[in-house]
């Protein structure tokens, strides 16, 4: 299993708690960027690929013929006969029938709406550019036109969100034909104009915990899976490439500060636009390869974040060596024995009251 | 022998001390120019606090008006309340004394202190008036205040600006003819003062030494009084400043000797160096003892780093020989030392120069005074750790060191100083005025009082005016408790503390109150609680953490992820575990920083 990401990092509007590598769309700076990427892709010509998720920035500012342009592009040297899914990040703003009928002939098989919110006291606070309307107006389309596989964002902890806010919005989404929920709880990052003044009804951690509880609940009543932290979906609808990254599969990032796992060793762009739209293929940075034993406990991370799938670790010790995840084990026992995780004789899970508090778990699984 | 001259400046801090001892270096053609750097103050830290820490020596030719050669020898002190004991043993080493008097600021709290010092060591005393040339001078004023509270004749006061060199020839031609000469002689047998030390990592322990009789040369065998320990004598010198190997030293010389002394504890500063020949030769004898008043705790970040503290504070002692340490374990936190200090200056420079010169990472606890505690069965113990206290029903009474504070203050700020001083228990024992616009007020006060910032308060509500020193005057019996903060019901004892009882409850519930914002919440509920005896005071508690997960996918940048895990449990590592919490080290602190 093999994933292909490809990073857009234009935005018409910075979101005030974001701090993902996006810059303003230039004029004329689409059509080079897509030249970039298909550049960039060549490093990689002949790898063939499952999944592809086209994510940002705002991907869907690409419009009709730049869509078009790069995946016909990357097609060149890239095998993607084997896609079973494509993915591409839509915000409301931009979710047009014409931009969905674009993606739906370049060959997406799902959409990632970026919702965020059904409150447009919520989204203004924020900074988003789009409102409720235009958000459940992007799902009806995309449904419309045939998307089974319609993904929404959710954020918890939006200033001024209160559960009867997320459970209207939750509602509304399920009620939509929504089959796949991530939902995020909101941190300030450092340097993003949120954290530097945050409003005085921001959501503590507290209430962010609370919400994210009742959500869950909600979600479960309705059929959707908790199979991932961050993560709800209806039966079959789980995101395959997100998944790929959580079991530790390979993947290729194609972009500035787009990241890679391929043949061991995990690397970055940097995120410098300019310089990537001048050498596409020469700005890889913080190339990293684990010892076994290291990156066997990383993928154990990794892999006890999925919920359902949980791990096992004998799928460990056939790659890694038995040697190598011995010391993983007696860690994993010795955690199971506190209760911080659940061990069924096969497989080790997270325990459900330890999902949002989950960091100290994970770094004694990794053993700095 | 004559022609040697053995002297000291002694000032109150900022009179102008290393500018003179500039000039004078200068004068003399030791030193050629002067680019704002003060010689005798090589310390980084002495120049940021502008304060002469550690004494040193300074050998200088001079040829007098009368065309006689000489050679000078300055001994610099240090001019802070905390430092008496590394002035007593400057002085030890001198025949005369340069008193130095600002003439803008008077006779103030420490010159009174140190020239007392220096009467008492029957040294020739040489009152100097600087910084005439400031339009705010008051020449007759420092006179009639050198009379009036030393007793010093002013009619051979000199008036000198060490700034621009003026009366600086005159004040080295006062030197020569008033100060008199060394005595003893270099047939007798050797004995001299070791007055301060220094290590060297090639050399080992370079005692600086001032010779009363006998002399030294390179090959001699030299006994050190006390341990009774043998040395041979490898080199002999004096300092230009920088260090300068001779063939010899001889009576009523100094310089340094350098003889492989490895170990620290082989020799202390105040000790007397005699010959192994004539191992009947007394001790130099009215050398004033350190008598460390303020103690506190110090302990490694990283427990693995106890040894190298150890090493450190070796070294540390030969450099400060003021310092007393022992071995103490905390609970909380670990091995470590307990250090005793002079003061809380003395304890504040101390540790700042053991973590920036001697590299250590520290935690150090709050300071205590040592108190005496009398036991129901009548004992009476001298504790300087509050968690070493008896239980409470073994303890009769406490009593606590009282100091006698000298403060010279203008007598605008006198209505300040003493509703301070009585806020801070102070009982006062006099008011004098030394002057039209200056009084002199005498208290007595509990030196804990010292240990949360009466000092800094003090010039705080003088701007800056008020002038202090103080020596012990004995102990007191106090309406004193101990308070025990517990951490979910672990008591740690680095934060245990001594407090009057009627301040008790809201000292325990300001840091009770502190506490609860500086330790993270974990991921079960804790539980702080101050308590006297087994009686709760005060109490607060803090919420289990409800969310600390990693939820974003960051584009599948695993590294990012796991670096984002990897700082978060590197900032535990900096904390100290009592029982199952992890508490920051800035909590150990706490107490302190609260009275500020």
């Amino acid at each position: 299993m093999r994933g292909l990401y490809i990073h857009l990092p234009f935005c018409v509007k910075k979101c005030s708690y974001c701090d993902f590598y996006s810059l303003p769309a230039r004029l004329g700076s689409l059509e080079s960027y897509v030249q970039a990427v298909v550049h960039e892709s060549c490093r990689y010509a002949g790898l063939s690929f499952q999944t592809l998720y086209l994510g940002g920035g705002t991907p869907s500012l690409l419009g009709a013929r730049n869509l078009r342009n790069l995946v016909g592009g990357i097609r060149k040297s890239l095998d993607l006969s084997k896609l079973v899914e494509s993915t591409i990040e839509v915000n409301p703003e931009s979710a047009t029938s014409e931009l969905f009928e674009a993606v739906k002939e370049a060959g997406f098989n799902r959409v990632s709406i970026g919702v965020q919110s059904l409150s447009d006291h919520e989204l203004q606070s924020v900074g988003r550019i789009h409102n409720a309307a235009q958000a459940i107006e992007a799902i009806k389309i995309a449904r419309r036109l045939g998307f089974k596989s319609v993904s929404v964002d959710i954020i918890i902890g939006l200033p001024g969100q209160s559960w009867s806010t997320l459970r209207k919005a939750l509602e509304t989404l399920v009620g939509a034909g929504v089959a796949h929920i991530s939902l995020y709880c909101l941190s300030l990052e450092e340097g993003t104009p949120l954290e530097k003044s945050p409003p005085e009804d921001l959501p503590l951690d507290d209430t962010q915990a609370q919400l994210f509880e009742q959500a869950r609940a909600f979600l479960l009543g309705c059929e959707f899976a908790h199979y991932e932290i961050s993560n709800f979906a209806l039966k079959g609808y789980e995101c395959l490439h997100n998944l790929n990254y959580w079991r530790g599969g390979e993947y290729v990032g194609l972009g500035p500060a787009a990241a890679s796992h391929l043949y061991g060793r995990r690397f970055r762009n940097r995120a410098d636009l300019d310089a990537y739209v001048e050498r596409p293929d020469g700005i890889i940075e913080d190339v990293e390869e684990l010892n076994a034993r290291d990156k066997a406990s990383e993928e154990a991370m990794l892999r006890l974040r999925l919920l359902v799938e949980g791990l096992d670790v004998s799928e460990l010790a056939a790659r890694f060596g038995q040697d190598n995840i011995e010391p993983l084990t007696s860690r994993l026992d010795r955690m199971a024995h506190d209760r911080l995780l659940v061990f069924d004789g096969l497989r080790y899970r997270l325990t459900p009251s330890r999902i949002l508090t989950s960091n100290p778990i994970f770094a004694e699984v990794l053993c700095f | 022998m004559d022609s040697i001259r053995n002297f000291c400046i002694i000032a109150h801090i900022d009179h102008g001390k290393s500018t003179l001892a500039d000039r004078i270096l200068e004068l003399t053609g030791v030193l050629h120019t002067t680019a704002n750097a003060q010689v005798l103050d090589s310390m980084d830290l002495e120049r940021e606090r502008g304060i002469t820490i550690k004494a040193k020596s300074v050998r200088m030719p001079y040829q007098s008006g009368s065309g006689e050669k000489y050679t000078l020898n300055l001994i610099d002190t240090p001019g802070h309340v905390d430092f008496n004991y590394e002035v007593s043993r400057s002085l030890k080493a001198c025949e005369g004394a340069i008193l130095l008097v600002d003439a803008s600021q008077g006779v103030e709290a420490q010159t009174i202190a140190n020239a007392y010092l220096a009467i008492d060591a029957g040294l020739e005393i040489i009152p100097v008036i600087n910084k005439i040339d400031l339009p705010m001078a008051m020449i007759d004023e420092c006179r009639l205040q050198l009379e009036d509270m030393l007793g010093l004749l002013t009619n051979s006061a000199l008036l000198i600006s060490a700034k621009d060199g003026t009366g600086v020839p005159d004040l080295l031609e006062a030197i020569v003819s008033r100060i008199p000469p060394p005595r003893g002689s270099s047939d007798e047998p050797l004995k001299c003062l070791i007055f301060d030390s220094y290590y060297d990592s090639y050399r080992g322990v370079i005692p600086h030494i001032r010779l009363f009789s006998g002399s030294l040369h390179c090959g001699d065998r030299i006994m050190i009084k006390s341990t009774s320990k043998v040395f041979e004598v490898d080199e002999v010198g004096y300092f230009l400043p920088q260090i300068t190997p001779s063939d010899r030293l001889v009576a009523g010389e100094v310089g340094y000797v350098g003889a492989t002394i490895r170990k620290a504890g082989d020799i202390h500063v105040g000790d007397t160096i005699i010959s192994p020949d004539y191992v009947e030769t007394p001790a130099i004898l009215g050398f004033k003892h350190s008598q460390p008043m303020v103690f506190c705790g110090i302990y490694p970040i990283d427990s693995n780093d106890y040894g190298k503290l150890t090493t450190a504070l070796e070294k540390f002692q030969l450099n400060d020989s003021s310092i007393v340490y022992e071995k103490e374990s905390s609970a909380a936190l670990g091995h470590g030392y307990r250090l005793g200090f002079l003061g809380m200056l003395h304890m504040e420079i101390a540790l700042e120069r053991l973590k920036r010169e001697y590299e250590q990472e520290l935690i150090s606890t709050m300071p205590s005074v040592v108190y005496k505690v009398v036991t129901t069965r009548g004992e009476a113990l001298m504790l300087d750790n509050p968690s070493k206290f008896p239980p409470t029903h073994y303890i009769d009474h406490i009593e606590e060191p009282i100091i006698r504070a000298r403060i010279i203050v203008p007598n605008d700020f006198v209505g300040a100083c003493m509703e301070l001083s009585e806020s801070k228990r102070g009982t006062m024992v006099s008011m004098e005025n030394p002057d039209t616009r200056r009084a002199l007020l005498t208290y007595d006060l509990p030196l804990a009082e010292m240990t949360t910032g009466y000092y800094d308060k003090l010039k705080s509500v003088s701007r800056g005016y008020a002038s202090m020193d103080y020596d012990l005057a004995g102990y007191r019996s106090g309406d004193l408790v101990k308070v025990d903060i517990l951490v979910k019901e672990n008591q740690v004892d680095a934060l245990s503390f001594v407090a009057v009882r009627d301040s008790a409850v809201p000292r325990g519930r300001a840091l009770i109150h502190k506490l609860r914002k500086l330790i993270p919440r974990h991921l079960f509920e804790i539980t702080l609680q101050a308590a006297i005896g087994g009686k709760i005071i005060a109490r607060e508690d803090i919420a289990p953490v409800r969310k600390d997960v990693l939820a974003k996918c960051y584009g599948g940048d695993i590294t990012r992820k796991r670096k984002l895990l990897e700082k978060q449990k590197e900032g535990k590592k900096r904390m100290k575990m009592v029982g199952s919490v992890e508490v920051p080290q800035e909590a150990f602190m706490l107490l302190l920083k609260m009275e500020e």
